[in-house]
């Protein structure tokens, strides 16, 4: 009984903290499947989201004049609100940007997609270092979902149950679109066979520009569920794309319900191994992959290549 | 005059006039200053401010025409946070740069891995702000000087009031690097020495963003005090979600030396516990309210709108070191390594409570180290802290370090003279 309750409050945090990595590797992975690009400007997008949506929830009043002033009168929760629906939009016409910058490499070698992506990064961290400075911000969220609260004798944070169900909800949102939507119809069939769906008259380009809108939507989610968590700061999006990255091959490339096990899966591994021997927690992340590559280099859930059919 | 004492007396003049040229190049020869600082990574932010210090002081010197009629130049790359990065970038800028001295650390492993590379060459290598005992310690070199105050120092100056006054089972949570272990360590020994007992030491790796595992664990040990070495980003982070949920207030924390640039811009509730510090611009002493001035006059723009202790360290380091060139009459390493060991600042000029001075065994500044908390009762967001006490220099002076440090002798290091 003893070890079960000292283990209990490890793997909440590992569930909620897996709930969390697949929120960031959502984006990541549809980019991925339907378009064959590795988004390294993933991270970035997650920051710049969450610098967008503090920007929407404390902007500089004065310069918005009577409407500032209206708009300041909002409750915190309501600006929040607005911010998590305005912000992911902003981000998503970056993405359909981002998107048509990458025209002109596909059909070449991948590396080009790579390295424009990589470039993009450095660009977007850069522009926030510009505008907003490098010094840490604080993204503003409703007093409602602050604080502590106490169970079985241990303070749990708000937030994190919060963000867990969150997280839950964005997972549930995006399998709903993919497999009960037209629009989630083409978008799996795009990365089933382009070219199929190309022949049936749907527009590709426009396509691949709105899936990638989509995923950047979603990394800027992320990012405004997980900054008050991680802190907000230039560089935070390397906190995002690295485990996303891992998320997605460790899930399977192209597996909407890999990429999800694999995240709980890296949360679970990551907080147990935080709380027996904390040192290793990073790294574990990185020994699970390769343990899980080294029997299945597909992944958990990914597809099999024509070798192994 | 006949022809042939024409041309003799042309070809004298444009001698003349050649070699004074040549003299006139020579003597107006640019001070090459490698700035070896971290610009991403967990001390992004440290960096950044740390090369605004260098940079006043450069200034101030070019205003009055540099250092022995020589204009000062830099040459900065990023050294990542990484300390590869920081041997690769040391090198370079010794070797293709030219530089004449390096200045710039905040993260111990990057110092070290810096400082060896200079000591290589003989170049003079200026640590400002990383804190970890060992710099001026086992990894200490004749070219190197230590500009902060470092774990042991801060422990000293806070490990024993702790204990009167908030308990005697102590939790260490240790940054998985050089610096952490050297400061966990060194409040390690002084909380025993002191009568205390570690009931447990949690290891944190750098680049951790979520400590729930870290604050379980806390409540389920449920300390007296928890001393943390933790920094940069990972200490933001930690502050953030011990703010969260209100356990600031729940265990005595003391945080070892807290730089400025890791709690600017976070609300003061964040800043629970007790901390060192070497600086504060709030100080009432002679020359910081100008010091101030001086900051805000250069840098209007920056988003810190008032220096803290990483501005400080880098400032006086670079101040120090072309003050000593200008003494040494020389950029001559041995002769300008001589004077800087020499180091002697009045309290008034210094702008603390206590002449600070450099140790010529160990090459590590002396100086006062404060204690602070949150600053609540202030409604000025930019006035974080409260001050709560000072030590003198010679009261937290780190008694291991000149056993552990064996500088090289002058003929072991190479003579250096750009």
């Amino acid at each position: 009984m003893g070890m079960v309750s000292s283990l209990l409050p490890h793997l909440i945090n590992g569930l909620a903290l897996g709930l969390l990595f697949a929120l960031i590797a959502l984006g990541f992975t549809l980019i991925v499947s339907v378009m064959e690009v590795i988004n390294l400007a993933h991270g970035s997008l997650f920051a710049l989201g969450a610098y967008i949506a503090m920007v929407i929830i404390s902007p500089d009043l004065v310069m918005l004049g009577a409407a500032g002033e209206l708009y300041g009168d909002l409750p915190l929760a309501v600006r929040y609100v607005i911010a998590l629906v305005l912000a992911p939009l902003v981000i998503a016409v970056i993405g359909f940007g981002l998107e048509i910058l990458l025209r002109r490499t596909y059909g070449k070698k991948k590396e080009y997609g790579l390295l424009l992506t990589f470039g993009a990064a450095l660009v977007f961290e850069e522009a926030i270092r510009l505008v907003w400075g490098p010094a840490e911000r604080v993204l503003p969220v409703p007093p409602g979902i602050t604080g502590g609260f106490i169970f079985n004798g241990m303070i749990y944070s708000n937030y994190r149950i919060y963000a867990m169900v969150f997280g839950a909800a964005a997972i549930g949102v995006v399998w709903l679109f993919l497999n009960r939507t037209p629009y989630g119809a083409i978008i799996k069939a795009g990365a089933h066979d382009d070219e199929m769906v190309r022949a049936l008259g749907i527009n590709l380009p426009r396509l691949r520009m709105l899936v990638f809108g989509f995923g950047a939507a979603l990394a800027a989610v992320a990012g405004i569920i997980l900054t008050p968590i991680w802190g907000l700061r230039p560089h935070v999006g390397v906190d995002a794309t690295i485990p996303a990255f891992l998320i997605i091959v460790l899930g399977g490339i192209g597996s909407f319900w890999g990429a999800v096990f694999a995240g709980l899966l890296v949360g679970l591994v990551v907080g147990i191994t935080g709380a027996y021997a904390s040192d290793w927690s990073i790294l574990s992340m990185y020994i699970l992959l390769i343990v899980v590559l080294t029997f299945r280099s597909r992944g958990l859930l990914g597809k099999k290549t024509a070798l192994e059919l | 005059m006949p022809k042939h004492t024409l041309a003799a007396a042309s070809l004298l003049s444009l001698a003349a006039v050649m070699t004074a040229s040549v003299a006139l190049a020579q003597d107006a020869k640019p001070i090459i200053i490698g700035i070896t600082s971290d610009a991403s990574g967990q001390y992004a932010n440290s960096g950044a401010e740390d090369r605004r210090g260098m940079q006043m002081a450069i200034d101030e010197f070019n205003a009055k025409g540099g250092v022995l009629g020589r204009p000062i130049e830099t040459v900065f790359v990023d050294t990542e946070t990484t300390p590869a990065t920081g041997s690769r970038v040391a090198e370079r800028m010794i070797t293709r740069d030219g530089a004449a001295f390096l200045i710039g650390a905040v993260s111990s492993g990057v110092a070290n891995a810096v400082s060896q590379v200079a000591q290589k060459y003989g170049v003079i290598y200026l640590n400002t702000n990383s804190s970890s005992p060992t710099e001026s310690g086992k990894d200490c070199h004749l070219t190197k000087f230590v500009w902060d105050g470092n774990g042991t120092n801060f422990a000293i100056a806070t490990t024993k009031a702790a204990i009167e006054e908030m308990g005697k089972d102590w939790l260490l949570i240790t940054n998985d690097y050089g610096w952490g272990h050297d400061t966990s360590a060194a409040n390690r020994k002084l909380a025993e020495a002191n009568g205390a007992t570690i009931i447990k030491e949690i290891l944190v790796p750098q680049g951790t963003r979520d400590f729930t595992s870290v604050l379980i664990d806390l409540q389920t040990v449920n300390p007296d005090v928890v001393a943390a070495a933790v920094g940069g980003d990972d200490l933001k982070a930690l502050r953030t979600q011990v703010a969260d949920l209100n356990m600031g207030e729940q265990f005595g924390w003391i945080n070892n030396q807290q730089d400025w640039a890791d709690v600017y811009g976070l609300p003061k509730t964040n800043l629970f516990g007790v901390f060192g510090t070497t600086w504060y611009y709030k100080l009432d002493l002679p020359g910081v309210a100008d010091f101030v001035a001086k900051y805000q006059a250069a840098y209007p723009d920056t988003q810190m709108k008032v220096p803290g202790n990483v501005f400080f360290n880098g400032y006086w380091a670079t101040r120090s070191l072309l003050e000593a060139v200008e003494r040494a009459g020389t950029t001559n390493n041995h002769a300008v390594i001589k004077e800087l060991e020499q180091l002697r600042i009045p309290a008034a000029v210094r702008m603390q409570d206590d002449d600070a001075y450099m140790n010529p065994k160990t090459h590590q500044m002396q100086q006062t180290v404060y204690l602070a908390t949150a600053n609540l009762a202030s409604d000025d967001p930019d006035d974080l802290f409260k001050i709560l006490g000072h030590s003198t220099p010679d009261a937290v002076v780190d008694a291991g370090a000149e056993a552990a440090c064996k500088l090289e002798s002058f003929e072991d290091t190479p003579v250096y003279e750009p």
